[in-house]
């Protein structure tokens, strides 16, 4: 880590020199020197540095001339001045000029150690950010409706959201909760010759039956106990646009019946009504349910699975496209920055690769729902690994008190899923090596329980 | 449990400890039981030898480490690969107040002043148990730099960078296991490779 950041001592004093980059090579850094401020410009020409401990006073080319050029030509280059014949007034003609420090010969060892690992520490974040800053920008074309991917997958999906919404036909959408399946709904609907007309959405898992059938179909008054007033539902509402079913695989069986008739004969009546009302909406609808087993199980009907599924799209969970983790995160951080109003600028490397190592069983709302709590809570200007804690803690209910055995049975069964068992993330995040990890694995038969778990089907 | 021990062998000789100027006989025997415990190395006692008069910096009171490590260096005879110079003078490099130890990474020769370690950050006067141990602390934290060691990131390993007696002493006698690795690796290593 240390290892990669070069550091550049120009002194004219070769025993100045060398007692800086004795200490400094003792730190692990790597080292060059120079003996004047020309050959200080020429070796930073030929090689990039993080930082240059730079003289003020050098008989050839003065410490002030070289950090502005740094500043011109090498702007991320950090800079501490050195001086033996330290006046205020020098040191703050320095600063003014860019440095990003100053020392005072002799410093203490202290201060020298602590200042380098500042700067350096400074120089990660902000090569960090710039990197994310890169891989948001690499991916603006990642970015569908609301939808956002770079992963092959998304870029498939892209296109076939384009195909579908050339056509009329219904869609089925499939995908685990959390995937986002509302929005690829609304990216067919943007997309299509009904984006005109309005976008119902409807969950239909979300009301008792009695009012489910009064939210699709709507009602005349005292068709049933708080009827008051004649409503329309969303099947009317949803005329010359999209009505988009979600959660399907709720919807009772009766109600089946009627909703497959309305799709056949394209018009239907209220709840306590007779009058018929042609309809002309576009359907799609979408389940994290395995349909073909509640067929299968006589809960869903299947002439009205034929009838929804006639366009069939999968949307793959985030832990198949763990490299949107960290696009999504940064969308998310700027949401939330806007929402909470709080200065958080980006998300630290370490903190990302947790993120990325996380298997986000609530898939994109999961991680939604992380940053927003992360940048609420968030101390600093960058999220921490800290502040993600809470991901691999969730999941602790409170427990009957157990065995340290067990107890660590389980953390590193816990751990090894949620790294798609990966072994050295495991081991990374566990803090132990890889031989131990597999040491345990085999002590504590984890091999055997993760095939027993996972062959059910 | 098995205890196959090894053949006892004889050490080959491989570190000299000098006195340097008033340097105590107890601080320079101390230093090479240790050296010689903890490496597991041969280890000899040279004789005292004056401070080298270049290396007093009038204007600082002090003497400049680089000065006295390259006075020691000279010194260096085979079979010994290395030397540790044991002083109570006030040691400095050109850019630091003060250094309690210094070395030449990679080098033959590293030094250990016992100046500051005698008192506390507080000003009071360290117990004598503490202050060997520091001067134990520092003598092998140099040595190891002279086996291409730097520093290391663990605070609980005797190469972790400590600039205060009170850091010093929160430090075992003990490298973490990474710096121990690379202790045994460089030792193997052939005379005239390292
Ligand atoms: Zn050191
Ligand atoms: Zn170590």
């Amino acid at each position: 880590m240390v290892g990669r950041f070069k550091i550049l001592v120009v002194d004219d004093e070769l025993i100045v020199r060398e007692s800086l980059v004795g200490w400094l090579k003792k730190g692990g850094y790597q080292v060059d020197t120079a003996a004047g401020g020309r050959e200080a410009i020429s070796l930073l020409d030929q090689k990039d540095f993080d930082l240059v401990f730079l003289d003020i006073k050098m008989p050839d080319l003065g410490g002030i001339e070289v950090l502005k050029h740094i500043r011109v030509r090498y702007p991320q280059t950090m800079v501490v001045m050195i001086t033996a014949y330290g006046s205020v007034e020098t040191a703050v003609e320095a600063m003014k000029s860019g440095a990003n420090d100053y020392l005072m010969k002799p410093f203490e060892p202290e201060q020298l150690t602590l200042l380098v690992e500042k700067l350096l520490q400074q120089r990660r974040i902000i090569e960090e950010n710039l990197l994310l800053r890169e891989q948001v920008a690499a991916s603006e074309q990642v970015r569908y409706g609301d939808l956002i991917g770079s992963a092959d997958c998304m870029q498939r999906l892209f296109d076939l959201i384009e195909e579908v919404a050339a056509v009329d036909s219904p869609v089925l959408l499939r995908g685990e909760t959390g995937t986002g399946k509302e929005l690829v709904a609304k990216a067919i609907h943007s997309k299509s010759g009904r984006r005109y007309g309005p976008f119902i959405p409807i969950n239909c898992g979300g009301f008792t039956e009695t009012l489910l059938e009064s939210e699709l179909f709507g009602h005349e008054i005292g068709s049933f106990t708080g009827a008051v007033r004649a409503k329309k539902g969303r099947l009317e509402l949803a005329q010359g646009g999209t009505l988009f079913l979600d959660e399907i695989g709720e919807i009772p069986l009766k109600m089946q019946v009627d909703l497959l008739r309305v799709l056949e004969e394209k018009k239907f009546h209220r709840v306590g009504g007779t009058r018929d009302i042609p309809v002309d909406f576009r359907l799609i609808s979408a389940t994290h349910r395995d349909l073909a087993r509640e067929i299968e199980q006589r809960n869903f009907r299947q002439d009205f699975f034929f009838r929804l599924n006639v366009i069939d799209i999968e949307i793959p969970p985030l832990r198949k496209r763990k490299e949107d983790v960290p696009l999504l995160a940064d969308h998310f951080l700027k949401k939330f920055r806007r929402e909470t109003n709080k200065p958080v600028e980006g998300i630290e490397a370490d903190a990302l690769e947790l993120l990325m190592s996380y298997e986000w069983p609530g898939n994109v709302r999961e991680l939604e729902n992380a940053m927003e709590r992360s940048v609420v809570l968030a101390k600093g200007r960058y999220l921490r690994k800290e502040d993600f804690a809470f991901l691999f803690r969730a999941t602790a209910v409170p427990e009957e008190p157990r065995s340290l055995q067990e107890m660590e049975k389980r953390h590193i069964h816990r751990t090894l899923k949620s790294c798609g068992w990966n072994i050295s993330r495991a081991a990374r995040i566990l803090e132990i090596n890889r031989t131990t990890l597999h040491n345990k694995i085999r002590k504590y038969r984890l091999d055997a329980v993760e095939r027993e778990t996972d062959g059910r089907p | 449990m098995e205890d196959r021990r090894e053949e006892p062998v004889f050490l080959e000789p491989v570190v000299s400890v000098c006195p340097l100027g008033d340097a105590t006989a107890v601080d320079v025997r101390v230093v090479a039981a240790n050296v010689q415990a903890v490496f597991d190395l041969g280890v000899d006692i040279l004789e005292r030898s004056p401070l080298p008069e270049e290396a007093f910096l009038a204007d600082r009171r002090q003497y400049d480490a680089a000065a006295v490590l390259r006075h020691l260096d000279a010194m260096v005879r085979p079979p010994f690969r290395k030397i540790l110079g044991v002083t109570t003078v006030d040691l400095c490099i050109p850019v630091f107040t003060h250094v309690f130890g210094e070395a030449h990474l990679g080098g033959r020769a590293a030094v250990v002043s016992s100046f500051r370690l005698r008192t506390n950050e507080n000003g009071f006067k360290a117990s004598i148990e503490t202050y060997t141990h520091r001067l134990i602390k520092v003598a092998l934290h140099e040595l190891a730099h002279t086996r291409n060691l730097v520093h290391c990131d663990n605070p609980r390993c005797l190469m972790h960078f400590s600039p205060k007696v009170n850091h010093l002493d929160r430090l075992p006698i003990l490298f973490c296991e990474r710096c121990r690795y690379l202790l045994t690796q460089d030792w193997r290593r052939p005379a005239g490779m390292g």
